[in-house]
């Protein structure tokens, strides 16, 4: 008898366990504009992409590099028909309306895209924001140029960057009021030989600091050579330059697609409640990180010269090198009190574009046309 | 003030210099095998492709030597396939130029994947480079105009049916021109990656390959005139930077010059009904026998 009770435990159990196994993974695929060694964007997502994997263990992921703008909506078919993808993730701002197109296409399929503005009942947004970091970079800029001009090196004039060299000129300005932010546009994201020829003309001008927003590791190389500090961008440039990197912007997409994804496997984020799902992603939240590597939030290297810069904030005078721990820290809390685009401000025209009292939006700093005072250089596209 | 501006003008030249170093290497290529009455097209494919291999190597075993060699041996081996389709088997010698520009990158990208965005740290200097291509450039044209290898280069480009009546072995001269203007190209990547800028990034070369092609119609064939038009050229893509907001023109018309100015120098010549200082057989293949 009891022989027979353990045999049918076992033979339960032999058909329990196969229910078990069955409880399929979540596959979640992703798509990059550019190939994954790019050291910069797709590279920073698929670093992102590892570590949501390493992090949730019934994910399972797959990636589709160097897609071109136009070339979405095919390689979001195959994935959905043909590799049974219940997730798709675009990450560029080009893929928007394929997305969006595919969403209606799959309707029970999930899908996010990074950096636009367009959702569905399964379509989210999602995006990590450098501003407050492009603000404290500011901050030390301003309290270590002595010409008073420092260098910007920028891709596209698109809202994403008039934001960051504005939220950078207002830190410049907020410790030198008299300096400017001189930006020389390349109109392209990768293009090492405009990137150098343009940091360059920004040293020959007297610009004795140098900040970029571009897709490659040109300026900090070129700065460095000629012992000019510079601030990193997107990903850890500290070691190409290791005097030279005050320190910069990384980004932890993976923040981000860790909470995304729990959200979706636990039924939150079901396809039909996603059309107020946007992800804005800040310092608070950790989806991005001040420094030019992983844990370096300064170079030790310019700590000294930070801690004798003063700065007036209110009426007190502090080090810049405290301000920027005390607005990292602020920032950093669950509840900040600062945000670098807090009005009244106006733009380089002198037209108030932000009343007191007010801050500004995710919705207005992704639609952000004019630039802040201290910017010298053609902007296209600016309100007069 | 004259202090500043006297600055400013010999950063300018240095700039100049910088980035006229890999247009002249490039560009004493495509004159050599033009002279010999080749057309290359190719240029930008064979830089990729010698870029990489210099990186590669650079990064891989830090000889900075071995990378240059290898950059120029890739450079002239993407060119001998030019040639085999082109002299040996009378391909269309642009169709197949082009196909070589679009396939060294394309494979130079692919190939490349391993060190996309890598750096390297202890970089080339810049000075050996630009030293060498103006004594080189020095040493063409004595080549060409005092040396009787240099007269037979220039007879097998101009009327390859006389050179081969004198026992000139046609094929053989521009095959070796050939070969040599790929090497050149492979020399102009090197520049690129381990000095000028010491990393790779799929694409780097940034259209100076066709910056080169352009600059030989636009010198008219002559390797001291390259040298004076390698920096004019390398001026005006720095100033379109340096004038960004401080010129009345829009500085991207000054990158456009190259072209724009090829197109003037073309139709000037057309004008003339002449074909200007082109070789009289440029891009003419030549077989025994047929006129």
């Amino acid at each position: 008898m009891n022989r027979h009770v353990s045999l049918l435990v076992l033979l339960a159990l032999c058909l329990a366990s196969p229910a078990q196994a069955q409880d399929p993974k979540l596959k979640a695929c992703f798509i990059y504009v550019g190939p994954v060694g790019d050291i910069g964007w797709s590279y920073a997502h698929d670093e992102a992409r590892k570590l949501t994997e390493k992090a949730l263990p019934w994910l399972e992921t797959k990636y589709v590099e160097a897609v071109p703008e136009g070339q979405a909506l095919p390689v979001i078919d195959r994935l959905v028909t043909k590799e049974g993808c219940k997730v798709v993730l675009t990450t560029s701002f080009g893929f928007m309306d394929q997305t969006l197109e595919a969403a209606k296409k799959y309707p029970q399929v999930v899908f996010a895209h990074a950096s636009g503005f367009k959702r569905a009942p399964n379509m989210a947004t999602y995006m990590a924001d450098f501003y407050q970091l492009y603000y404290l970079n500011g901050l030390m800029a301003g309290a270590l140029t002595k010409t008073g001009k420092v260098g910007y090196v920028a891709a596209f004039p698109i809202p994403e960057l008039k934001r960051h060299i504005s939220a950078f000129a207002l830190g410049v300005r907020a410790v030198n009021p008299k300096a400017t932010v001189n930006v020389k546009w390349i109109n392209a994201w990768v293009s090492p030989v405009k990137a150098r020829e343009a940091a360059e003309a920004l040293m020959a001008e007297g610009n004795d600091l140098l900040a970029f927003t571009e897709d490659t590791a040109t300026v900090v190389q070129v700065a460095g050579r000629k012992k000019v500090p510079s601030f990193a961008h997107y990903s850890p440039m500290h070691r190409f330059a290791p005097d030279f990197v005050v320190s910069g912007q990384l980004v932890h997409w993976e923040k981000i697609y860790i909470d995304f994804l729990g959200k979706v496997r636990d039924g939150t984020y079901a396809p039909g409640k996603l059309q107020d799902v946007d992800y804005w992603w800040l310092l608070r939240e950790g989806a991005v990180e001040l420094g030019g590597q992983p844990g370096l939030p300064l170079n030790p290297k310019y700590v000294e010269a930070l801690k004798k810069a003063q700065m007036t904030v209110g009426d007190k005078q502090v080090s810049v090198h405290d301000r920027v721990l005390e607005l990292l820290k602020d920032m950093s809390s669950s509840k900040p009190t600062f945000d670098p685009f807090t009005g009244p401000l106006q733009d380089r025209h002198g037209v108030t574009r932000v009343p007191a009292g007010k801050i500004m939006t995710p919705q207005e700093l992704n639609q952000m046309q004019w630039v802040a005072p201290g910017v010298v250089g053609p902007v296209a596209d600016e309100p007069k | 003030m004259v202090g500043a501006m006297m600055e400013e003008i010999l950063q300018a030249l240095a700039r100049a210099l910088s980035f006229g170093t890999p247009l002249l290497l490039a560009s004493l290529g495509v004159l050599v095998n033009e002279r010999a009455g080749v057309v290359n097209l190719g240029v930008e494919g064979m830089m990729a492709l010698g870029a990489l291999a210099a990186f590669g190597v650079a990064s891989e075993t830090e000889a900075l030597g071995l990378a240059v060699c290898l950059a120029m041996g890739a450079g002239a081996l993407a060119a001998l396939l030019h040639g085999f389709v082109t002299l040996t088997l009378r391909a269309n010698t642009y169709v197949s130029g082009l196909a070589l520009a679009m396939l060294g990158l394309g494979v130079s990208g692919l190939l490349g994947k391993k060190y996309e965005g890598a750096i390297l740290f202890e970089p080339a200097p810049e000075l050996p480079f630009t030293v060498a291509a103006g004594v080189l450039a020095v040493v063409l044209w004595g080549f060409l105009h005092a040396t009787r290898p240099g007269l037979v280069l220039r007879s097998v480009g101009e009327n390859p049916a006389a050179a081969d009546v004198l026992g000139v072995n046609v094929l053989a001269v521009r095959y070796l021109a050939v070969a040599f203007g790929g090497a050149m190209a492979g020399l102009a990547g090197a520049f690129l990656s381990l000095a000028y800028r010491p990393a790779w990034t799929d694409g780097m070369t940034a259209g100076l390959g066709w910056i080169a092609v352009a600059l030989v119609i636009f010198v008219g064939w002559s390797p001291l005139r390259a040298v004076f038009g390698s920096v004019f050229f390398g001026l005006l893509y720095y100033l379109q930077f340096r004038l960004q907001d401080q010129s009345r023109v829009p500085t991207e018309l000054f990158a456009a010059m190259p072209y724009l100015l090829v197109i003037g120098v073309l139709a000037l010549a057309g004008l003339r009904r002449t074909q200007g200082a082109a070789p009289a057989a440029l891009g003419r293949p030549y077989h025994r026998g047929e006129r």
